[in-house]
């Protein structure tokens, strides 16, 4: 990757000691980073620096991470964020989407992920796809996902999903295209990272498949990667 | 109320104790790993010191993060949702299967027969599985070779009752009232992996849904861990 067409992180944390290490990380990576120690100062940064992403920690002191997301949002800014949140509940991760958050990231965290996480957000803004993080309603071919009442549908019919069978097709629709390990799918959707709790993602998996009448070995929607994860490969559009 | 409070008080005590052995152990490694490392000019001797660093570093994240999600379980409100106890149990008895000290273990699985089912449960489903796979693996790790581990599922109309039998060394008396605890590990068993959450977990699982834990053992002969849940109806009533 050439000097010029590096892509700019802002990495706002208010931990010196991981923002000095964070940060030479991500430059041997391939990026240009800037450091913020606070809210206000991400805030003056993300326009003086202009960043194509923005890496926020949430527990700041003054202006928290969520703040900051919040004001760029309304002020209809949508450079891509990845949360770093020690967010617990299901509900909570689910509202860290709608808030416009591109995705997030539990600490401790290894900072390989992270570097993959960044990388994939940029992919997609890189190839002119808007957000699907500001999204309440995404579509893929027959199915719809309506993110605020938690409802779907396929070919017209309401599908009857449990909550997680309908938070794990919700990052996957807000992932298209990417791999997504089952420790993540873990991480991201039930909180976990217990090894046995891997079979709880193959378990809604199957419920969602069964559901999408989707065939495992021609899918339309999920694909498994076998050894490595699953896949979201129908295109998703945003519906207004 | 005053006894509550002492009980209470003496707990996290005995948790605060635990939590700095167990971080100290993993801290000392590093900083022994880290003067290592600065002091060796061979590469891949550094490489391999550094890969211990990681090990450790691993482990405690995977400490943190066993103890905020027993943090959450004890307040977040529950998905409650008809449990197949059966399903739970046959599906958790399969993954036991592919433990790597299965193989070394007689394993068995005990339910009723088919015009005896079980009532479903109203719950978390992932949490309730979780709960019956750590007791299975909990006995995996405490139980040697040759040992028989049986997990049993029965009920009458209002309760449904899992049971992990072992034919294992069992539990020392004074160990018995501690084993539900955070972090506690017996000293008969410090070499044993494991981070101390696993039985924490299975209890506070099961109480918020309204069940409870028993636990019997005698040395030399075996342990028995029992759990019971209220049927579905009889919890929404």
């Amino acid at each position: 990757m050439s000097a010029d067409t590096k892509s700019k992180i802002l990495l706002v944390d208010d931990d010196s000691a991981i923002t000095e290490s964070l940060a030479p990380f991500l430059e041997r990576a391939g990026f240009t980073v800037s450091v913020a120690v606070d809210g206000e100062d991400a805030l003056l940064r993300s326009g003086s620096f202009a960043p194509e992403l923005i890496v926020l920690d949430v527990i700041m002191p003054q202006l928290d991470g969520r703040e900051v997301l919040r004001h760029l949002r309304e002020a209809e800014n949508w450079t891509p964020v990845i949360l770093l949140t020690q967010v617990g509940e299901a509900s909570e991760r689910a509202m860290a989407l709608e808030e416009g958050a591109d995705d997030y990231l539990n600490k401790p965290f290894d900072p390989h992920e992270l570097v993959a996480r960044i990388r994939a957000v940029l992919r997609r803004s890189a190839l002119g796809q808007p957000s699907l993080t500001a999204a309440q309603r995404l579509a893929c071919q027959d199915l719809l996902l309506d993110r605020t009442s938690r409802r779907a549908w396929h070919d017209s019919e309401e599908l009857s999903l449990t909550p997680k069978a309908f938070a794990l097709l919700e990052y996957l629709m807000t992932h298209p295209d990417e791999l997504i390990t089952r420790d993540r799918l873990l991480d991201a959707v039930w909180g976990w990272d217990y090894p046995a709790g891997i079979r709880a993602v193959d378990t809604r998996v199957a419920e969602l498949r069964k559901a999408l009448a989707d065939d495992p070995s021609d899918p339309h929607y999920v694909e498994t990667l076998p050894g490595q994860g699953y896949r979201f490969v129908g295109a998703v559009e945003v519906v207004s | 109320m005053q006894a509550f409070r002492n009980r209470a008080s003496e707990e996290r005590q005995r948790f605060l104790r635990r939590l700095d052995h167990e971080l100290k152990n993993p801290l000392t490694a590093i900083r022994a790993g880290l003067a290592n490392v600065a002091a060796v000019p061979d590469e891949e001797e550094r490489h391999r010191i550094l890969e211990s660093i990681e090990a450790q570093v691993v482990h405690l994240g995977h400490l943190t993060t066993s103890l905020r999600k027993l943090a959450e379980l004890e307040t977040r409100p529950l998905e409650r949702l008809p449990v197949d106890v059966l399903e739970l149990l046959r599906t958790a008895y399969d993954l036991a299967l592919e433990h790597p000290l299965a193989a070394e273990r007689q394993l068995a699985l005990v339910l009723p027969e088919r015009h005896h089912p079980l009532p479903p449960v109203s719950g978390d489903h992932d949490l309730l599985s979780l709960a019956v796979y750590n007791l299975l693996d909990n006995a995996l790790k405490f139980t040697h070779t040759g040992d028989t581990i049986e997990l049993r599922g029965f009920a009458n109309e209002t309760t449904v009752v899992v049971e992990v039998a072992d034919s294992g060394p069992g539990i020392l008396p004074g160990d018995i009232p501690h084993v539900w605890e955070e972090l506690y590990r017996s000293q008969e068993v410090h070499s044993v992996p494991g981070s101390g959450i696993g039985l924490a977990l299975v209890r506070t699982i099961v109480e918020r849904h309204g069940g409870q834990v028993g636990l019997h053992s005698e040395v030399g002969r075996g342990t028995l861990f029992t759990f019971w849940l209220p049927a579905q109806d009889v919890s929404e009533s």
